[in-house]
């Protein structure tokens, strides 16, 4: 008998197919990657399968029982993360994860052996509020919660996303001897390095399952979408200025006695990608926020686009782009009335406005989405919206804070044409990520630890120097040298 | 029982962490009960009056005495004609005139002395309520002072304000406290996501509701607690009737307002949602359509009806009849039948239209 069993199920929202006649099976012990685009229908088939929504048609069922009918001896057994970090930010870690414990009748003396590992890690904290954990710990401590009572599914949806490359290799590092035990793991993940290591793999897109089998099959089956062609970004040396945009030295910004940037030095040429990189609390934020005005440094000082962060921060923001994940489109506006409000916010005239615009969505091949709410686009094409919005009024530098969670490797790298034609055109990208390939794609990066930037160069450079085969490594080399929580 | 009792307690958590909220929630009742005691009154106080005299002969004399002796009223003019009193009150130097006939004493005894009662009528209540406090001054003070009619005020003989503010604001307190934090703290897991974790553990959702639902309750009752003694010692208004059943039927309605709570929860999707429905479904029509403020008797017969099917005027009724009247439970059966039935209308159509997946 399989541990997960879906046949034929589909599930609709109103008028959107969300799962079309999906079919699947997962055996014991097994640990099976779900991976597709968002909006693939991912999350839904997670709650279906955890018994939170019912199919609309076909059957789903765990361990055996049905999801429909059976859902409280489904709900007994399965363990289940759900994308946000499901804690209770305002209780401590302890209380967070007693709470949970008594939530299936168990104690955490009783299921301490199960999250050993894992809780080790965090317990040194354990008297800290939840929400004052990084992202990792967060991370930690959800899969702690979802693990105290020895479940034998476990269903985590993008427990990594938004969680640096170390954090997210100890994750998968803990869920390992898990599988071993017999645990069936379902677990979706947009990083590739974490598809390989599941053991098979379900690739998900607009609601039907495409393919299944192992990362390797799947990988070079679906190459287009998970290994598209490097790009190629010809360092135009003529382009490139001499001048710095942003010059930074001995930067400080400290909370209290914490340094959350310890004296840092840079400079940014015009027309650079400048990769950010750093793990979760290493200060990148912190910094980024000095750089954009936002805040302003304890000590040290710095230029960006030839005005001082200390004194200037009003002339900084006119002259800088922004796009963050979080945040970056108003989506109960139209695709229109986004670029027209930004425009507006940066005092570019109507008429200049409106041609503008019309090229715009040309060159995206938006036109025939111009007044189409911007909340019912894909992921990917927000994306790139949101990306020429922040630079339509051609700024100096845009700063990008992650800006490509969620999508696919295909879809990220048409997001890099976008920036690297930005940058060609002499605007100054600097930008932070958590995918290392886009590492590869940046003209220099800079690695955080501690608040200090500890390396800084070309990719190629330096993997040289720290003589480490490719960035991913380069990251964790660098990252497992922090000593601060 | 350790799965309820463990979230008792991080319900409780919640609500102590949350140092804001518990301010709010201690602080409201006190700010409510000292304003609507003391600023906020209908009590009439200082009022400027003018007199019109043409004689001042004794009779006149000692009715002017009476009105200035009054906690009431200061004559602050005297004058000779209506047309100056009326001046005088148009660029508000006075609130009312008291106009006294020609020959006002020597008339005393043929019916022909008369005293004409000028008022503000901007605010018909406060002028109503002027004139009858004057008539009654007055009539003690002419000649003999007997008059057929005689005014008694019953239960509340200084005709003080709290006393009908209290079991109103007691109503709209323990309203806003248990139906809108228990919906918003309902819904707040929704929005955080922990709610799918609940739902997706063995733990019947019943029992998550009932948790919620106890730190609420004895909030209220510390609440409730509170506002009898700030009312008793601050505001003087004596608690008439019996201790036990004003906290029975507190109880009933706190039950109710729970329900309601429960059943916003399950409509709302996010906390502004629930905030907004609480504060439109909840507070406008317990303060103004229970009786709190406006008497119901004297609204027009559709408001009236819907009136009816206000839990607070029901509460604030029975509050009424207890605390203040001092009059027994049974005088009030027809206010707990209405709330006991309220409350489980709204638990069943709560229950039933929980869902326990997403």
């Amino acid at each position: 008998m399989n541990a997960i069993e879906v046949s034929d199920v589909s599930k609709s929202y109103g008028s959107v197919l969300a799962l079309d006649r999906v079919s699947l099976s997962v055996e014991r012990g097994e640990m099976m990657g779900l991976i597709g685009p968002d909006g693939s229908g991912k999350t839904t088939l997670f709650r279906i399968l955890t018994t939170l929504l019912l199919p609309d048609s076909g059957t789903a069922t765990v361990e055996g029982f049905d999801t429909v009918s059976q859902l409280s001896r489904i709900r007994r057994r399965v363990g289940y993360m759900p994308g946000s970090f499901s804690l209770y930010q305002d209780l401590t870690v302890e209380e967070n994860l007693k709470f949970f414990a008594t939530l299936f009748h168990t104690t955490v003396a009783e299921g301490y052996d199960n999250i050993r590992a894992i809780y080790s890690q965090i317990e040194p904290f354990r008297h800290r509020r939840a929400g004052a954990l990084s992202g990792g710990m967060k991370q930690k401590l959800a899969l702690s919660c979802a693990l105290v009572h020895r479940p034998t599914v476990l269903f985590l949806d993008e427990p990594t996303t938004g969680v640096d490359p170390v954090s997210r290799r100890e994750l998968f590092d803990m869920l390992m001897p898990l599988r071993e035990q017999g645990v069936t793991i379902l677990v979706s993940t947009p990083y590739l390095e974490e598809v390989r290591r599941c053991d098979r793999v379900a690739f998900l897109s607009r609601g039907s399952i495409l393919g299944t089998g192992t990362p390797d099959y799947i990988l070079s089956r679906f190459a287009s979408v998970f290994c598209p062609e490097p790009l190629s970004h010809d360092e135009d040396e003529a382009l490139r200025k001499a001048d710095n945009v942003i010059e930074v030295s001995h930067l400080v910004k400290a909370f209290g006695t914490f340094h959350a940037v310890d004296d840092i030095s840079f400079s940014v040429h015009r027309g650079e990608i400048f990769g950010f990189l750093g793990a979760n609390g290493a200060g990148k934020t912190t910094a980024m926020r000095c750089l954009t005005g936002l805040s302003s440094p304890t000590s040290g000082n710095g230029r960006v686009a030839g005005f001082d962060i200390c004194t200037q921060s009003e002339q900084i923001k006119r002259h800088i782009g922004y796009m963050s994940q979080r945040f970056s489109l108003y989506q109960d506006l139209t695709v229109r009335e986004n670029i027209r409000l930004f425009a507006g916010i940066y005092g570019m005239r109507g008429k200049v406005v409106g041609e503008k615009t019309d090229r715009l969505l040309e060159s995206l091949q938006f036109t025939s989405h111009a007044d189409t709410l911007v909340s019912s686009l894909p992921l990917g094409w927000k994306q790139k919206l949101a990306f020429s919005v922040s630079i339509f009024h051609e700024p100096e530098v845009v700063f990008l804070d992650e800006p490509t969670g969620g999508v696919d490797p295909a879809t990220r790298r048409q997001f890099w044409q976008l920036i690297y034609d930005a940058s060609s055109r002499g605007i100054t990208v600097f930008v932070t990520t958590h995918y290392m390939d886009e590492a590869d794609y940046c003209d220099r990066v800079s690695i955080m630890v501690d608040g200090k930037i500890s390396a800084l160069g070309s990719p190629e450079e330096l993997k040289r120097r720290f003589q480490q085969p490719d960035m991913d490594s380069l990251f964790t080399y660098l990252a497992r040298q922090a000593v601060r929580t | 029982m350790t799965t309820f009792l463990s979230f008792v307690l991080k319900e409780t958590r919640h609500i102590l962490r949350d140092t804001r909220t518990v301010l709010i929630l201690f602080g409201m009742p006190l700010v409510m009960m000292l304003l609507f005691g003391f600023a906020i009154s209908n009590d009439i106080q200082n009022v400027r009056v003018a007199l019109v005299a043409s004689s001042a002969d004794a009779s006149t004399q000692r009715i002017v005495e009476r009105i200035n002796a009054s906690e009431y009223f200061t004559v602050t003019h005297v004058v000779g004609s209506p047309a100056e009193a009326e001046r005088l009150m148009r660029s508000r130097k006075a609130d009312m005139a008291v106009v006294f006939s020609q020959r006002f004493a020597s008339h005393a005894h043929d019916n022909t002395a008369a005293l004409q009662v000028i008022t503000d009528a901007v605010e018909p209540n406060t002028s109503v309520q002027q004139s009858s406090y004057l008539q009654q001054v007055v009539q003690a003070g002419v000649v003999g002072g007997s008059s057929p009619v005689n005014t008694s005020l019953l239960y509340n003989p200084q005709m003080r304000s709290a006393y009908n503010f209290v079991p109103g604001i007691m109503g709209l307190l323990l309203m806003i406290i248990c139906a809108m934090m228990t919906a918003v703290s309902i819904v707040r897991e929704k929005e955080r996501g922990t709610m799918e974790v609940l739902l997706v553990s063995p733990v019947s959702p019943l029992m998550v509701m009932a948790a919620k639902a106890v730190p609420y309750f004895v909030l209220s009752m510390l609440i409730l607690v509170c506002i009898l003694l700030l009312s008793t010692f601050v505001l003087d208004v004596p608690v008439a009737g019996s201790v036990f059943w004003i906290f029975f039927v507190s109880l009933l309605y706190i039950l109710m307002a729970l329900s309601l709570g429960l059943l916003i929860s399950v409509v709302a999707q996010t906390q502004l949602v629930a905030i907004l429905v609480s504060a439109m479904l909840l507070l406008m029509p317990s303060i103004m359509l229970s009786g709190m403020i406006y008497p119901v008797e004297s609204m027009p017969s559709v408001l009236q009806w819907i009136c009816q099917i206000i839990p607070a005027k029901w509460y604030i009724s029975a509050m009424r009849k207890l605390m203040i009247m001092g009059l027994g439970v049974g005088m009030i059966w027809r206010e707990i039948t209405v709330l006991a039935s309220i409350t489980c209308l709204l638990l069943v159509v709560a229950l039933r239209k929980f869902n326990n997946r997403l």
